[in-house]
């Protein structure tokens, strides 16, 4: 007890206790790391940091974006956005895209990274080209690909449809309130799986081939090879894919925007498709009609604010999730040891 | 080999000097050709010009190459937007400071007369004197829509006309065997003459041509379906504004509404609609109306350029197609109007003012109309049905007495140029899709939703002008004694 208490202290075991270095000879010795980081906390700083706090004042106004805010509606805004359904039915939207996205897309992203991670597969780096190509395509082009398909240029396809007897009559996919949002989550997982299919990838090639081999040796199959070699090594880095798919499906925009604009009538509508309509006005593009208002910059700032907070909320949830999962296992590891269990 | 070669023959050095030549060689030409641009070396001034016009591209395009022929020292550098990004981007370039010297004008975002208050527009009255002035028709330059404070900013460049018609694919219709004896389609004039050919053309298309089609996935275009429908039942508000008689919307309260909201349920239910029109946009949806896809849509003159470009011409048009012949409303036209303006902040004042004369003359006016066919024009003579040989345009240009003079609130009291009347969400465009897709079941219940919150949208912009100190009142909107079949007499001076 003595010994650990002392080793807390002094760092290592019988090491004096070193005097503090200061911050600048800190920065000076790190200088190298600290100049590769700045070009990057620069643009944070230019472009998250500073908008947020920015356009916390505009959140006050209603003011259409032109000149210098006049109309003070005080905390309007934020009363207005907590009581409109609309808000309300685009953050479920954007849940249900998060709900189905991330569970789908990481379960699918983990099969294809352990097929593609077998040494004995043939083309498997072709393979890996193949999938990740979505996912460095951009997400609008994306979106505009498959409204061509879909819709504009999706009268043959709704005909062969028809003609194989598939459906009865032609489905307008993107026009429909049923499927539409259905289909914009189905291209989501398809456009970012590459991104999670390479951090599988990267996790499993850090767990050593030993593990397998050894629980081989010891008689383990396929599945317990996974259940008890895998799926433990890829724990860290599985949570990190994780927080990063949920916060990423979180702030959809791009293809929603390009395939429906939100519509037709707010089905495909979320979060920051509705942030977006309000700040820059009308012009709602496909499904028809997402939404259609006179710029409100106050308004959307307002929005924007009152749904960080609420991902701010999701993030600290996910957060206490976690550390509760870890400190279940400590405890349950801290219990095998105890009892003797294999771990 | 080779790689050795370029290795030894190009090092570091020889390459950033070549590097450098280039690059400098490039700037300098940059620098040059700007001077030659902006008219610093050779006298040439540019003048930037923006407008969203694409099918109109062809006239607008003639028109610059006859005026640049005949004013050699000006070059019109002409940019084209799309007509969804236009407000956004003119908006971006006033703040920017790198708005163009001449531009088609926009109000989405900032309203014309708080366009003129920011002065963002250049007062043309040192060019637009009275003579010139003189070259409008009556009633071209009214104080409160295009002239502020007595100073002129844009003038109309087109004559009032039904801006919406119903257009009709005349070989659709035949195959259909909609004809008349004497083998011509036969154009519906009711309600039920349109769902009665909708119906014939959807049960013979099977399921390749159908009755109806729309484009709603750029933006909501149902709205146009209320125009040219419910307008002849009655409805002056049309789609768009209050009820003038007593001041109040009444998508909730007036039976119109309420019964082509039923009237385009049940065409839907039918199947009579094209499947995909909530999802195409405008301009598929006219591209399969060219292919006869469907056999009727609602549509602008804009449509008929476009459609001549591609050789199609055969169709037919009418417009305020009411539940009886007997017209009980029409298209109501407002004194004055506007298209474009000249940057305040222009460089090149007289040469974007020359382009802007040019723009708006009796011979571009002419051209626009007699050879391109694009709509009417400002100047009455340009506009004799008999000087076209189009058909599908001349029927249009014949139409132009269905859009009668109405009465205005702006007109009535120029301050209510003051009153910012904010648009309410969801709006009509975005209900009615809601109604088509099924998603709002209580129509009825929408339709007094909306007219509530326009109301209350109304009342709160006419008392922020109030507060402002500006003499409106509510009353400036009512007109009790306007009978709605009739031309309104506007109580303003011809020329002011």
């Amino acid at each position: 007890m003595t010994v650990q208490a002392s080793s807390r202290l002094s760092g290592r075991p019988g090491e004096a206790p070193k005097r503090r270095a200061s911050i600048w000879h800190q920065v000076r010795t790190n200088r190298w790391s600290y100049a590769y980081i700045a070009p990057f906390l620069v643009l944070v700083i230019v472009f998250t940091i500073y908008p947020i706090f920015a356009s916390l004042g505009y959140t006050l106004y209603q003011w259409n974006g032109v000149g210098n805010p006049t109309q003070y509606v005080g905390l309007q805004n934020f009363e207005r956005v907590v009581r409109d359904s609309i808000f309300w039915q685009a953050f479920g939207h954007t849940l249900l895209y998060a709900t189905v996205l991330v569970p789908v897309q990481l379960l699918l992203a983990l099969a294809l990274a352990l097929v593609l991670n077998d040494r004995r597969l043939r083309f498997s780096t072709f393979y890996r080209a193949v999938y990740f190509v979505p996912a460095i395509t951009s997400a609008a082009i994306i979106g505009v690909v498959f409204q061509l398909m879909l819709s504009n240029f999706g009268d043959t396809f709704g005909q062969v449809l028809v003609r194989l007897q598939l459906v009865q009559h032609r489905i307008d996919w993107l026009g429909d309130p049923h499927a539409v949002l259905w289909i914009i989550i189905t291209i989501g997982i398809w456009n970012t799986l590459g991104y999670n299919l390479v951090y599988f990838l990267a996790g499993l090639q850090t767990i050593p081939a030993e593990l397998y081999e050894a629980a081989r040796i010891d008689g383990a199959g396929a599945m317990g090879r996974f259940r008890h070699v895998t799926i433990p090594g890829l724990r860290e880095v599985g949570l990190i894919i994780l927080f990063l798919a949920i916060l990423g499906s979180l702030q959809v925009f791009d293809l929603v925007q390009v395939l429906t604009g939100g519509g037709p009538y707010y089905a495909s509508e979320v979060v920051n498709t509705y942030i977006y309509h309000q700040a820059f006005g009308a012009g709602s593009f496909g499904g028809g009609g997402g939404a259609a208002a006179q710029p409100n910059v106050g308004f959307a700032s307002a929005a924007s604010f009152f749904y960080g907070l609420l991902l701010l909320v999701i993030t600290a949830l996910q957060a206490l999730a976690w550390r509760w999962v870890r400190h279940r296992r400590s405890g349950d590891s801290g219990m095998a040891v105890a009892t003797g269990r294999p771990r | 080999m080779h790689d050795k070669w370029l290795a030894e023959r190009i090092d570091r050095r020889t390459f950033l000097g070549a590097a450098a030549a280039v690059g400098g060689t490039t700037m300098l030409g940059s620098i040059l050709a700007a001077c030659g641009a902006s008219g610093g070396a050779t006298g040439r001034a540019t003048v930037d010009t923006w407008d969203w016009w694409v099918s109109q591209s062809p006239w607008v395009e003639h028109e610059l190459k006859r005026f640049e022929q005949a004013h050699g020292n000006i070059y019109v550098k002409r940019t084209v937007n799309a007509t969804s990004s236009y407000d956004k981007l003119f908006t971006l370039a006033q703040r920017s400071n790198s708005a163009p010297d001449v531009f088609m004008i926009t109000t989405t975002t900032v309203p014309l007369n708080e366009q003129v208050q920011k002065g963002w527009l250049l007062p043309l009255d040192r060019w637009a004197t009275s003579s010139w002035r003189r070259r409008f028709p009556p009633y071209s330059f009214v104080e409160g829509i295009n002239m502020f404070g007595g100073k002129v900013y844009t003038v109309p460049f087109t004559r009032p006309a039904p801006w919406l018609q119903l257009y009709i694919n005349n070989k659709v219709f035949k195959d259909a065997g909609l004809t008349n004896a004497d083998g011509s389609v036969m154009v519906p004039k009711t309600w039920d003459d349109v769902t009665r050919a909708a119906e014939v053309i959807t049960k013979k298309g099977n399921g390749n041509t159908y009755g109806l089609g729309f484009g709603n996935g750029s933006f909501p275009i149902l709205p146009w379906w209320v125009e040219v429908f419910v307008r002849p039942a009655g409805s002056p508000g049309g789609s768009m504004g209050p009820d003038l008689r007593t001041g109040k919307y009444t998508f909730g309260s007036d039976r119109n509404y309420l019964d082509f909201a039923e009237l385009l349920l049940s065409w839907n239910r039918k199947g009579y609609f094209f499947p995909s029109s909530v999802s195409i946009s405008d301009e598929i949806a006219r591209a399969y109306f060219e292919r006869g896809k469907f056999g009727m849509t609602i549509g602008g003159v804009w449509n008929q350029a476009e459609w001549t470009q591609h050789g199609f011409t055969d169709y037919t048009l009418t417009t305020l197609v009411g539940p009886s012949e007997k017209r009980a409303g029409y298209f109501y036209s407002s004194p004055g109007g506007s298209l474009m303006a000249v940057n305040s902040q222009t460089k090149h004042a007289d040469q974007a003012w020359a382009w802007f004369d040019w723009f708006y003359g009796l011979q571009a006016g002419k051209s626009w109309v007699q050879e391109y066919n694009e709509d009417l024009s400002v100047h009455p003579q340009n506009n004799d049905p008999h000087k076209i040989h189009f058909r599908p345009f001349a029927e249009y240009v014949a139409m132009e007495s269905l859009a009668i003079p109405g009465p205005g609130a702006s007109i009535r009291n120029p301050a209510q140029a003051y009153v910012v009347v904010n648009p309410v969400q969801p709006d009509l465009g975005t209900i009615l899709t809601g109604i088509y897709t099924g998603q709002i079941k209580g129509v009825q219940a929408a339709f007094m939703d909306l007219d509530e919150r326009l109301q209350s949208a109304l009342e709160q912009g006419v008392k922020q002008a109030q507060q402002q100190g500006h003499k409106v009142s509510l009353d400036d909107y009512v007109f009790p004694g306007w009978d709605i079949t009739k031309p309104y007499r506007w109580s303003i001076p011809e020329y002011p």
